[in-house]
């Protein structure tokens, strides 16, 4: 078995190079034609985690059954620091993340080639990114996630500055600095806010001993079973925790006038440049924003899809009801290393 | 020769089982070609520290002020205090379990022996998933069912933080100074503790003050070891978010595009393993014992009398908590996990290729990865033991730098150096293989000098005047000879690979998934019940080696 083992991963190895060895695939705006005949590796990372992202590949796997889909899931930033080493040695196909942040600030590297996915003129404005270096997935907004059981529906926060009221002291939960989405909150924030003020929040969380654990799930699952009061999560987070059966509630915050609004963010994808196997991480990305991939962002996740005219899950509160935070993604993706530094700053586990 | 000289011990502790020292080998000059193989060895395991001070030395200076402001020291008191209270808690279980077993009438002895060693089989952070499934504030299943059944919430002991991650790493981490403490009773003379008696001392004071004295090299040399161990750690650290370098160190390199705070860290933590290695090696030179002569008998064993159940009942609570629970539940949400077809489904075809895949993914780099070592350990310990010189000794020493490299730092240097020099192999599921052979080579190192230590060089030796060259004579007569000792370091190797997780979680390349990597994947996303089926796999993978290498050792003949 062992050598057998052993032979088959030189010669995926030896495959592996020689695939590498034709020049560099071209650039091209048109959709591969006959998608059914693109086979191979496909290597994606993805910054999402696995049972997110699985439906939507499983489906695309269902479509191209040629195609053989390596997942490499782990944390943006993560995934980030490998695709900037591998440059001169590329190994993914495709780059996924929870938000558009840290894909800008990989365009701005050089990491990706261009790609415009069939149906991209049908997105809104803003989902593309600057010389169609990534494409935006998914939207989801910032929400706070409560235990109806523990919290009254007179004492709810409204706002994630009531987050630092010690009077939630000890029961609050979120996801840690490794985290995208937390990450990409942090760095939203210090554009509307600024450093000092975001600080001022970020040390009040932890002074009002926020536990932080590695991911969105323990979040959901804790504030489910009322290990804790509040968790401050996605808002999908809140609507699969819902499926499960717990009495949970959600909070879109800062809607008052004067306020900063719901925070929100999205998820994107890009074909990495020099890819292996570009051409079919180009079918993916097609699929990806194609109605049917929306669709199971939807219906699986909850998200609010980007494409328009793909229904919301029911449950979900449409966007357009909230009062919405406003970035300039290209600013904040310049700022990575000043939001690294704040969040080393104040120690944030 | 004899065959059975351990492993999971110290050369010299087994070695004190021989009825005959074996013949020190004449002077023999430096064999060049043998040395610069050897010593090309050394260089392949010095790279990564190297690389990692040097990355250390040259970060920023920015970098240093920072980190030295505030990180450096709350993550050194947060290690220490870890790595005193878990080397202290294992030091008072693993000998007073010892003692039990071995110096009393305690009923059941036979068999606690084995349990006291299986939780060696069953990896800390596997363990800390368990204890915190059942245990966790509120969301746990004892605090749930306690609920229900008092109608309100009862206060109960949380696995999370300092106190919770000591709990869970002395609980699988004194087996190791159990297997040391309980060999070292048992061939300690009667008479030491007949002479304490005649000299008026009580039994307890017989024990306390010249039974455990005399065994104390040994238990330092356990102590430190575990020390190094939790040092290394990461799953249960993090699992139960107690923040450590370790732990410090893997957010830096999967949360940061910065990778010099990183290198800081590890070039800190680094120092901080090799001072403790080194004492390591210092207390295993100097423990030297004399050899066990003709009127050697076992020392008369304590009646318990009216302790002896309570004293049952706390080695049973110990056995409860480090091996029945965990495998029970184990066992338990497998049943679960099998039961319902979706979770199923789940754990049958989930990663990029499914159940089977990546069973056997671990199998194959853990059984490459020891093939490896042992192969690279041997001239160093041919080298060490045929040519005992300050060089030869050296080169040795130097083998058992794998010790002191916690599973982040290696991937860390790895991630930088592949790249760089080796791009071919970059991506491939030979990193993770090299990893562990980094890591483990200690082991093999340790266990190939054991093995050759046993075997008199007459036999080379007669070889050679019989027309053979030194490497024929290695062939045909030492290598069938020591080749069960060489197997039982493969499988000590194989077993520490398979458990491996911080390492394996950086480098694996995409699509690449061991058990480790899925257990952890699966429970980090609140799926334990998907996670047990390759947990348990993952034991019973584990348990066969340890089983194979404690026959071996006397205390289980």
């Amino acid at each position: 078995m062992l050598p057998r083992r052993l032979i088959s991963s030189l010669f995926l190895l030896v495959s592996a190079l020689t695939a590498c060895a034709p020049a560099a695939p071209s650039v091209s705006n048109t959709p591969p034609a006959g998608q059914a005949s693109i086979g191979g590796k496909l290597v994606v990372y993805s910054g999402r985690s696995e049972p997110l992202i699985r439906p939507v590949i499983d489906a695309f796997k269902a479509q191209n059954p040629r195609i053989e889909v390596l997942l490499k899931a782990g944390s943006n930033s993560e995934l980030a620091n490998a695709l900037i080493e591998e440059r001169a040695n590329p190994q993914a196909d495709l780059f996924i993340t929870t938000e558009v942040f840290t894909v800008q600030s990989l365009a701005q590297q050089g990491v990706f080639k261009s790609y415009r996915p069939a149906g991209a003129d049908r997105l809104p404005a803003g989902s593309i990114g600057p010389d169609n270096s990534w494409v935006g997935l998914s939207r989801r907004a910032r929400v706070i996630m409560y235990n109806t059981d523990l919290v009254a529906n007179a004492e709810l926060p409204k706002s994630i500055f009531d987050l630092t009221d010690p009077k939630w002291k000890g029961k609050i939960a979120a996801a840690g600095s490794t985290n995208g989405s937390t990450q990409a909150q942090i760095a939203t924030m210090r554009q509307l806010l600024g450093d000092t003020e975001t600080e001022k929040w970020l040390r009040g969380l932890l002074a009002n001993k926020v536990i932080f654990f590695g991911g969105h799930t323990d979040v959901r699952k804790a504030v489910g079973t009322g290990e804790f009061a509040l968790g401050l999560v996605n808002h999908y987070y809140y609507h699969l925790q819902v499926a499960e059966g717990s009495k949970v509630g959600i909070i879109y915050p800062d809607q008052g006038e004067g306020q900063v609004g719901v925070i929100t963010n999205a998820t994107a994808a890009g074909v990495v440049k020099g890819a292996p196997n570009a051409e079919a991480a180009q079918a993916l990305m097609d699929f990806l924003v194609s109605e049917q991939g929306q669709n199971l962002f939807a219906a699986q996740n909850y998200e609010y899809p980007l494409l328009p005219g793909v229904a919301l899950r029911q449950g979900v509160q449409p966007l357009d009801a909230f009062r919405l935070a406003k970035v300039d993604v290209a600013s904040v993706a310049r700022e990575t290393k000043a939001t690294f530094d704040l969040i080393e700053k104040v120690g944030l586990p | 020769m004899k065959r059975g000289n351990s492993l999971i011990l110290p050369a010299w502790l087994s070695r004190r089982f021989d009825a005959h020292p074996v013949r020190r080998p004449a002077r023999l000059p430096l064999p060049v070609p043998l040395a610069g193989v050897a010593g090309l060895v050394a260089l392949f395991v010095a790279i990564p520290v190297v690389y990692i001070f040097l990355r250390a030395a040259g970060a920023d200076l920015d970098d240093w002020q920072r980190l030295l402001q505030a990180r450096i020291w709350s993550l050194l008191g947060n290690t220490l205090l870890l790595v005193a209270a878990v080397t202290g808690g294992a030091l008072v279980i693993g000998v007073s379990m010892a003692w039990l077993t071995e110096r009393t009438d305690l009923p059941g002895r036979k068999v606690l022996r084995w349990m006291f060693a299986m939780p060696l089989a069953i990896p800390a952070y596997i363990g800390g998933i368990v204890h915190l499934a059942l245990l966790r504030p509120r969301g746990g299943l004892l605090p749930q069912m306690l609920e229900s059944l008092f109608g309100q919430p009862v206060l109960t002991p949380s696995p999370l933080g300092f106190l919770g991650a000591a709990f869970i790493l002395t609980l699988f981490t004194f087996p190791y100074v159990y297997l040391l403490s309980a060999a070292a009773f048992r061939s300690q003379h009667a008479s030491l503790e007949e002479a304490a008696r005649t000299l008026g001392c009580k039994s307890w004071q017989a024990v306390l003050f010249v039974t455990l004295p005399a065994l104390r090299p040994g238990l330092l040399a356990g102590a430190l070891l575990v020390a190094l161990d939790i040092l290394a750690e990461y799953g249960t650290v993090a699992l139960l978010r107690y923040e450590t370098f370790s732990s410090a160190i893997f957010v830096q390199l999967s949360g940061r595009y910065d990778r010099s705070a990183a290198s800081v860290l590890s070039g800190v933590l680094v120092a901080l393993a090799m001072i403790i290695l080194w004492t390591e090696l210092r207390v295993q030179g100097q423990a030297r014992f004399t050899q066990m002569d003709g009127s050697w008998r076992p020392a008369p064993l304590t009646a318990l009398g009216r302790w002896r159940f309570p004293m049952l009942t706390l080695a049973l609570s110990v056995v409860f908590a480090s091996l029945l629970v965990p495998v029970g539940v184990l066992l338990a949400w497998s049943v679960v996990a099998l039961l319902d077809p979706q979770t199923l489904q789940e754990v049958v075809r989930t990663g990029s290729r499914g159940f089977l895949s990546f069973a056997l993914n671990s199998l194959w780099t853990s059984a490459l990865a020891a093939l490896v070592a042992v192969t690279l350990s041997l001239p160093v310990a041919v080298f060490s033991v045929r040519h005992p010189s300050r060089i030869s000794r050296f080169v040795a020493r130097f083998c058992q730098v794998g010790y002191a490299i916690p599973g982040v730092v290696i991937a860390l240097s790895l991630v930088l150096l592949v790249n760089r020099a080796a791009p071919v192999l970059y991506g491939t599921p030979f990193v993770v293989v090299i990893a562990y052979v980094l890591r483990h080579m200690p082991q093999a190192v340790r266990a190939s000098e054991a093995a050759l230590n046993q075997l008199s060089p007459a036999l080379e030796e007669a070889a050679r005047i019989s027309g053979r060259t030194a490497l024929q004579a290695f062939r045909q007569v030492t290598l069938p000879l020591i080749l069960p000792g060489l197997l039982a370091g493969g499988a000590l190797v194989f077993l520490t690979s398979l458990k491996e997780l911080p390492a394996t979680l950086l480098l694996r390349p995409a699509g690449f998934d061991t058990l480790a990597v899925r257990v952890w994947v699966w429970a980090a996303d609140g799926f334990d019940a998907q996670a047990a089926p390759a947990a348990l796999l993952l034991v019973l993978a584990s348990a066969t080696p340890l089983f194979f290498l404690l026959r071996r050792e006397q205390l289980f003949k």
